[in-house]
């Protein structure tokens, strides 16, 4: 067990690898000066020539990569241009606020979804089963940003339930989960409802409504934990959803989480702060698999006893 | 078994963030809406601004809205008067007086009761200014002290300043708030960023990027026996709270359900339902941004002068300022921002005359139209708008123009290596003329996105500069003005007027038309 | 005996599809997201004849700005006084464009990718899958914002950007499927004829994936055009004045309390195209799911 996670942590490091070249090269060939973004206005043509020599822009591309490299080797992901702040710190003080929006936009999905699917299943092949796979179909068939500026109209413009954005108490939490989690319930309920539909028939279904076990019953007990597997994996499959989903939401609720900084930072072309942040997005995206992984392990033990065999 | 496997997930998921959460951040208090403190106004003050705190390092920043939080905790030498209070617009602050003993040689006396708001309050001396100065020189500020040789002191509270060569705005320089004076001491003590010492009324208490900057009243704040209404007496509200609502509609939206008490630049389609609210005010008043359409004048055929003037006079700026800002502007014929000196509006350029402009095209060669160019400008409102006017009143006179929205990085790319053709910026200036013409317009200069080089307008603006007659500069700043109209690197499109919006009981706010407003005496009568 | 084979194919092909079709009938909502998709492509194919660009899709006229929808203006004006019904109708062509055409530049590429990969197996199949892997675990919106701003912004470059997304699906579904029938015979003896790697590819890996493959086109360009309305959102999509959906929602966010059905109206626009997508995928992922054949 712990042998297979080494083994999964260790895949980590190709992907940071990767992913740090490729981002640090696509930042430097994008247009745009970050010393002229720093510099201001008024800046003469050589004060910004001493800004781009203190942040090391005139070295070759390959210097400042292996510069940066070097320094991850350290653990240290570089100071932003723009704030002059530790990139690591700025991402770990903006990481929960992305991780209580995308728990409670996955708490959402999931507490419609589940139960959404399991009706579309007992009533297979009926009208309830269509009009409930097309709700869920419309969350997958808007922009997020769009679902979440209707809510801001209704919610916050007309009935003034929620405030329209920043990041407050627990209501202020409230729209941009449901624009996030909508979008999600998609997949999950259609998982559901499909795997629901094969546990469904199995034999032991048959034998626990046999048993006497009361309908309710053996839907949520025997049913659900049977079908838990294919639903937990289209879960996990969604979180790079996500956190592209926190993206936009974030911007348009002005939601202090990492999608907002990593958007602000392009724009400022700061690229220690992009390149840092896309790294420990990637590592978050392993970590999160990783984390499913090992849930099925605990739902399935099948899973369990292969990990064990491997381990 | 649904409430476990929710229970699950969310265990799954603080699972992940555990993976490398270090210290994690506090969430806000939510301390907002203060109580009464019986004084007759509420505690706190919350500010929504439009744009990010990103650094407080003063030199080593050159954002207003950083800048406009430092105000606040940090005093400069010279104080920027926004016309209210006489009409001297520079006068003193931690400077009490100052001299030209020559050309190069300024002696300033500053004040002997300040002291920096540490533990020890230490006094400030002639020494953190020489320090400060000395230290902006290394750094980003250096772009705001141009012309700075060196420091002497001379006594604890006079200093002399060395210049390269005279110039009339160089006191000025010394209003801006990247040279508010630091603390020498505090470097040396190398205490964690010694920059949060300051002199001001207030002191920083939290800053958590991407949320809010709060402040707090200064107890024992240096100036606490100068009488209320004057520029360096203590603050009132005993909390000022920044939060940033990038969001335009969300900021008028927190506006009116109380979150905040002030929202600057509320978006002028929505300002409406703020005067329908009857406890919001909106204030409005001429401003000093400029926006303008420039021509990189290095590029065929934007070469042409008779070709710049004849565009110049297609540009509908009704049009542009109505769809801009629904009117909510002034338009303008000179290069230079409004309110600065020598400000000078009374002359032909060039007004909106579609025959004109065909008159002018024929006569710069180009009878049949047949110009197909680009209009590079920044993505978002209000360029957007403005070019998608242009674009279409220069199809007028036979100009097709493609536009090419881009961020602000890459726009600033382009303008400088000149790979742009025609495009849209804007320019605030509130104090310095010399920031005017000489970034713009002066032969090499950084912010000359036109490309434009020409000796007499370099020398005018030299002139400016240098001139100590007043009359002689005066008529050189005119004449100046005049022969850069005539040239049209730059067509002037509109002066964006200021507008802020605040719940209707707050006082002592002292606004810049450049935005770069005053919030130190600032508070909510209750 | 070439050409046998030829006719028992084409043959057997019909009565797939015939097949599927027959199934697809009888699905209400797959109907329904074909009946409004048919429409969809007639509006936007007829558009060009219905408005005149220049004068209603991107002609001004501010004395009619920000009208409210009405008897005049069936969708009301935005902030130039441009009808708004004319550039949603005639914004979906560019729409329906980049959603195509970046599904299919990504097929051609991911079909490369994962066609090299299933054949070559080994170290070539084992970087070109952690390749993609690795691209599949950074959310595809910020590689897009990122090739966009490499690029610019321009339609071309917002199809380049999405392609990438979609074509790692698709290298996957084709890999799986090389991999499955690689190495049977007929495969192998198109190699031994000398038949170069693009003909197997067409004659005997697309076919043989071809219900994954059209069920996930069908999905992926509703999420492309999603994705590229997202894009517009955030200021890098199709530039102005072209009345690209996202590009519509973005200068309607503006205006989302005075005039709100500038923000409403072409929302709906993208979710009903992309409803009607879904419903159609979802109905052909059944049709040709043989599990269902009875």
């Amino acid at each position: 067990m712990i042998r297979y996670i080494l083994k999964r942590l260790i895949m980590l490091i190709p992907v940071i690898l990767v992913t740090s070249f490729l981002i640090f090269w696509a930042m430097s060939l994008t247009g745009g000066d970050p010393a002229l973004m720093l510099a201001g206005d008024n800046a003469k043509p050589e004060q910004i020539e001493e800004i781009r020599e203190e942040l090391g822009l005139n070295d070759p591309f390959i210097v400042r990569y292996g510069n940066y490299m070097k320094g991850m080797l350290t653990g240290d992901m570089g100071q932003s241009y723009v704030t002059k702040r530790d990139v690591f710190k700025t991402f770990m003080e903006r990481l929960p606020n992305t991780l209580m929006l995308g728990g409670a936009a996955v708490f959402i999905a999931v507490v419609v979804s589940i139960p959404l699917g399991i009706y579309t299943a007992i009533h297979q092949n009926t009208w309830k089963d269509t009009a409930g796979m097309i709700f869920a179909l419309f969350g997958n068939s808007m922009p997020n940003f769009w679902l979440g500026l209707m809510l801001i109209i209704i919610f916050s413009l007309k009935l003034g339930l929620f405030p329209t954005g920043g990041k407050g108490g627990l209501d202020s939490l409230v729209l941009p989960a449901v624009t996030v989690g909508f979008g999600l319930a998609a997949l999950i309920t259609r998982t559901t409802r499909s795997s629901m539909l094969d546990v469904l028939r199995q034999d032991y279904m048959t034998t626990a409504r046999a048993k006497g076990c009361s309908e309710k019953q053996v839907i949520t007990v025997h049913g659900l934990k049977n079908a838990l597997i294919p639903i937990i994996t289209a879960i996990g499959l969604q979180m790079s959803l996500v956190i592209t989903g926190s993206v936009l939401a974030e911007t348009v609720f002005s939601w202090p989480g990492i999608g907002r900084l990593v958007y602000d930072s392009i724009s400022k072309r700061d690229t220690p702060m992009v390149t840092g942040s896309i790294i420990m997005c990637s590592i978050l995206m392993c970590i999160i698999n990783l984390v499913v992984d090992l849930i099925y392990a605990f739902f399935d033990p099948r899973i369990k006893a292969q990990y064990s065999k491997k381990g | 078994m649904k409430k476990r496997l929710a229970l699950l997930l969310s265990v799954a998921m603080l699972a992940a963030s555990l993976a490398g959460c270090g210290g994690g951040s506090s969430s806000s208090g939510g301390s907002s809406d203060g109580g009464a403190t019986g004084s007759g106004h509420k505690e706190s003050l919350i500010i929504g601004t439009d744009a990010d705190i990103n650094n407080l390092d003063l030199q080593k920043q050159q954002d207003a809205t950083n800048n406009i939080i430092l105000k606040n905790t940090h005093q400069t030498l010279v104080f920027f008067n926004n016309g209210s209070q006489g009409d001297e617009r520079f006068g003193p602050c931690l400077a009490t007086s100052w001299e030209f003993k020559d050309d190069t040689h300024i002696e300033m006396k500053l004040r002997d009761d300040v002291h920096f708001n540490d533990e020890e309050k230490t006094p400030m001396t002639a020494e953190d200014v020489k320090f400060t100065l000395d230290m902006a020189m290394d750094n980003m500020a250096a772009s705001i002290l141009t012309g700075y040789v060196q420091c002497n002191v001379i006594d604890d509270y006079s200093i002399e300043i060395e210049i390269e060569s005279y110039n009339n705005e160089f006191i000025q320089s010394l209003s801006s708030v990247p040279l508010s004076i630091q603390s020498k001491k505090a470097y040396e003590s190398g205490v964690e960023d010694p920059y949060y010492i300051g002199t001001g009324p207030y002191k920083f208490d939290e800053w958590v990027e991407g949320e809010y900057c709060r402040l707090v009243k200064v107890e024992d704040y240096w100036g606490n026996d100068i009488p209320e209404g004057e520029n360096l007496a203590p603050g009132v509200a005993e909390v000022i709270e920044f939060r940033p609502y990038i969001e335009a509609s969300s900021r008028v939206m927190a506006l009116q359900a109380g979150e905040i008490d002030v929202c600057v630049n509320p978006p002028i389609n929505e300002l409406q339902y703020l005067e329908e609210d009857e406890n919001i005010t909106v204030y409005e008043q001429t401003g000093t941004r400029l926006f303008y359409f420039g021509f990189n004048v290095e590029k065929e055929p934007w070469n042409n002068e008779t070709l710049r003037q004849a565009v110049a006079c297609a540009i509908d700026r009704d049009a542009v300022l109505e769809a801009a800002v629904y009117g909510k502007g002034t338009l303008q014929t000179t290069i230079l921002n409004r309110g600065l000196w020598g400000f000078y509006d009374d002359m032909e350029g060039f007004d909106y005359d579609v025959e004109r402009a065909k008159s002018l095209m024929a006569e710069a060669g180009y009878a049949n139209g047949g110009i197909t160019t680009s209009l590079s400008y920044a993505s978002g409102s209000p360029y957007e708008q403005i070019a998608t006017i242009i674009q279409s009143n220069l199809k007028e006179i036979g100009i097709e123009v493609t536009l090419e929205p881009m961020e602000t990085a890459t726009l600033k790319s382009a303008c400088v290596d000149g790979s742009h053709e025609l495009f849209l910026w804007r320019w605030n200036e509130d104090s310095k003329v010399d920031f005017v013409y000489r970034d713009l317009y002066y032969t090499g200069s950084g912010s000359n996105y036109h490309h434009y080089s020409d000796p007499k307008a370099d020398e005018l603006i030299d002139t400016v500069a240098t001139e100590k007659d007043p009359e002689l500069r005066l008529a050189a700043a005119q004449e100046l003005q005049e022969y850069l109209v005539n040239a049209c690197p730059q067509v002037p499109l509109y002066i964006a007027n200021l507008v802020v919006a605040y719940n209707k009981n707050l006082q002592g706010q002292y606004f810049y038309g450049g935005g770069n407003h005053d919030w130190r005496h600032a508070y909510i009568a209750e | 005996m070439a050409q046998a084979n030829e006719l028992k194919k084409q043959y057997k092909k019909r009565t797939l599809a015939q097949e599927t079709w027959r199934r697809l009938v009888k699905n209400p909502g797959a109907m329904l997201g074909l009946g409004f998709l048919g429409l969809l492509i007639m509006a936007a194919a007829l558009s060009p004849f219905i408005f005149d660009y220049e004068v209603d899709v991107i002609g001004q006229n501010m004395s009619e700005r920000l009208m409210a929808p009405g008897a005049a203006h069936w969708f009301g004006t935005d902030e130039y006084g441009r009808d708004l019904f004319a550039r949603v109708i005639y914004g979906a062509r560019y729409s329906l464009i980049i959603g195509v055409g970046s599904v299919l530049l990504g097929l051609v590429v991911g079909t490369i990718l994962g066609s090299q990969a299933g054949f070559h197996g080994g170290v070539i199949d084992s970087i070109i899958m952690r390749g993609i892997d690795i691209f599949y675990s950074i959310p595809n919106i910020m590689t897009a914002v990122v090739i966009v701003s490499l690029l610019g912004p321009s339609t071309v470059n917002l199809m380049i950007a999405l392609a990438f997304s979609c074509a790692s699906s698709f290298a996957r579904i084709v890999r799986a499927s090389v991999m499955t029938i690689r190495d049977q015979e007929y495969v192998e003896s198109s190699y031994a004829m000398g038949l170069p790697t693009w003909k197997i590819i067409v004659k005997h890996i697309l076919p043989n994936c071809l219900s994954p493959i059209i069920v996930q086109i069908t999905l992926l360009i509703g999420t492309t055009i999603i994705s590229a309305s997202s894009l517009s959102f955030l200021g890098i999509g199709v530039p102005a004045p072209a009345p690209e959906w996202g590009a519509l929602l973005s200068a309607g966010r503006g205006h989302i309390r005075d005039a709100s059905y500038m923000c409403i109206i072409p929302g709906l626009a993208i979710m009903f195209t992309v409803l009607a997508l879904n419903l159609l995928g979802d109905g052909l992922r059944d049709a040709l799911d043989p599990k269902m054949k009875k």
